[in-house]
């Protein structure tokens, strides 16, 4: 069965003025689908999303949401979008319901299918015991979970979440986590940016993992594991054991020690002397991650 | 069912409504008080000494100058420090434009909001100006109110192309010192504008507020109206308000989605 794409980029750019943030990348969301777009500060990831949104202009390339370019969205196709921002822009003046009761107006719902909709996502989102709080007296959890159930109120059919689980404590995230999931159930359509790679391997049926505005490798978490660092992690201290020397394992320099990625652990145990000094540990996302964006800081 | 853009520039006043209920002392404060303690200052400071302006009483005189002029203050309040800090620190126009409302609607949802909140401090100086005796013609008042509302959504709008240029909040002392201020006085809103020498006459009619007060004035005074100037002046705020909203349009999608 063919898949219907609800996003597809084709060498899509977004320059600002000389300084190319997306250089030319294509992708595509499939319906029903969780995509995770992964990559360092200033990868590109947040620039792509608003583009999506059409809160960015396409500076070359295309973007098609829901068969639509961008640039020609109407009024209809953006109701089926709601989107998770990073910082918080909620109305901190008013309360929990009215935040969801304005948001819903914007979208042209009608008070009686708003009024309707309003309990039922304070519900969702765990949030029924405060809908009369003001937003200024919730904790950082709540306000995530509110931004989450004010995207909601258009009963969308895509959902765009830039780091939804930032800075949450982990009971605010498994529960966030199991809404996500839900939703997913439901034939939701997400994409979601985040550095916890625990959740992106949690909820992505496939991860896009992108870098100075380039992609660099796509596929389900597994599939990466499996290309890029193999299965297992044997972090092994220096000096190094002379059995390891010309052997030709897939390593990583980090300073102090090195990481062999390996597919079958006995094969590398078999050939360490008894006395090496060494942590063996199932490889993960994370470890795809830095092995393919690197390990050089990204705050200058 | 009313038309999306109408339902969408709604929606975004109905918001700022919202957000106003709960913070309405501070803003009766700024918008309603403010005015009515100037008119107090003129009434029983500067009206003892004057007898007359223009052949009527002093407070005749000020009273229509004092309602353009809350009107015109509260309007730029709204489109400056209030519309900045909803697009530059709440991020509240980025909450907006994910949705279906188009960036030209929520800009004039804010204008529309900001020429009501005018309208808010434009009628209680009228009824503080009628009960002190200011208003010889309480029917001609009513007529300027609409006029009021017209030039206060010209109001909004130049506050708004302030906001679209204004990278910080200190930017908006330049607008209040070399807009604001000027409008208060020289465009005849406590005194008149022909005691100034020509080229600052000028430079008053250049400024919309001029215009404002030479429609309400005989309104509110209950002169003869001419109907050519009437046209005339009402003709040059709504030019001014287009361009300037466009203007503010123009600039505020540059910034925001490039």
């Amino acid at each position: 069965m063919e898949m219907t794409s609800i996003i597809a980029a084709r060498d899509l750019v977004k320059r600002f003025g000389s300084f190319q943030a997306v250089k030319g990348i294509s992708f595509e969301v499939e319906q029903g689908h969780c995509i995770g777009l992964l990559g360092p500060n200033g990868a590109g990831k947040t620039t792509t999303m608003r583009m999506i949104m059409g809160l960015s202009t396409v500076s070359g390339g295309t973007l098609e949401v829901f068969d639509i370019p961008v640039g020609a969205m109407t009024r209809g196709i953006k109701s089926k979008i709601g989107l998770v921002p990073q910082e918080s822009n909620l109305d901190s003046d008013i309360t929990v319901s009215e935040n969801l009761k304005v948001y819903g107006r914007y979208f042209g719902l009608a008070a009686n299918v708003i009024g309707e909709r309003v309990p039922r996502l304070l519900e969702f989102m765990q949030l029924h015991e405060r809908a009369e709080s003001r937003v200024t007296q919730l904790s950082g959890g709540m306000k995530r979970r509110l931004i989450i159930a004010r995207a909601l109120i258009s009963d969308p059919e895509l959902i765009i979440l830039d780091e939804p689980t930032k800075g949450l404590d982990p009971q605010a995230r498994v529960l966030i986590w199991n809404q996500l999931l839900e939703l997913k159930r439901r034939g939701k359509t997400l994409l979601l940016t985040t550095h916890n790679m625990d959740e992106a391997q949690r909820l992505c049926d496939r991860i896009i993992i992108v870098d100075h505005g380039e992609i660099l490798d796509e596929g389900s978490p597994r599939d990466l594991i499996d290309r890029h660092v193999l299965g297992h992690v044997f972090e092994v201290g220096k000096p190094l054991p002379a059995a390891l020397n010309g052997k030709h394992w897939e390593h990583e320099d980090i300073g102090d020690a090195v990481l062999f990625y390996v597919r079958s652990s006995d094969d590398f145990v078999a050939g360490l002397p008894d006395s090496a000094d060494f942590i063996q540990r199932p490889a993960n996302l994370e470890d795809v991650f830095l092995r393919l964006t690197g390990r050089k800081l990204r705050e200058n | 069912m009313l038309a999306a853009p109408i339902t969408s520039t709604l929606a975004v006043t109905w918001r700022q409504y919202v957000v106003w209920r709960k913070l309405l002392r501070s803003s009766i404060a700024t918008n309603v008080l403010n005015p009515i303690l100037f008119l107090f200052a003129f009434g029983f400071g500067l009206g003892r000494f004057i007898d007359s302006m223009q052949g009527v009483s002093y407070m005749a005189f000020v009273v229509p100058g004092m309602i353009g002029y809350a009107a015109m203050f509260a309007a730029s309040f709204e489109t400056t420090i209030g519309a900045f800090s909803r697009f530059y620190q709440q991020r509240n126009w980025d909450a907006v434009l994910s949705t279906p409302v188009k960036l030209r609607e929520l800009l004039f949802g804010e204008v529309l909001w900001a020429a009501l909140k005018a309208m808010i401090s434009a009628v209680c100086v009228l009824v503080v100006g009628w009960l002190w005796g200011g208003i010889p013609s309480l029917s001609g008042a009513l007529i300027a109110l609409p006029i009021v509302f017209v030039a206060a959504l010209g109001f909004a709008s130049y506050g708004l192309v302030a906001t679209s240029m204004a990278q910080g909040y200190e930017f908006f002392s330049y607008f209040f010192t070399f807009w604001v201020t000027p409008m208060f006085v020289f465009c005849g809103v406590f005194f008149e504008i022909d005691r100034f020498p020509i080229y600052i006459q000028a430079i008053s009619w250049v400024l919309p507020m001029t215009h404002l007060i030479a429609i309400i004035r005989p309104l509110t005074v209950g002169l003869p109206v001419d109907m050519a100037m009437m046209a005339f002046h009402l003709g040059y705020s709504v030019a001014l308000t287009i361009a300037a909203f466009a203007i503010a349009f123009l600039q505020i999608r540059r910034r925001m989605f490039d």
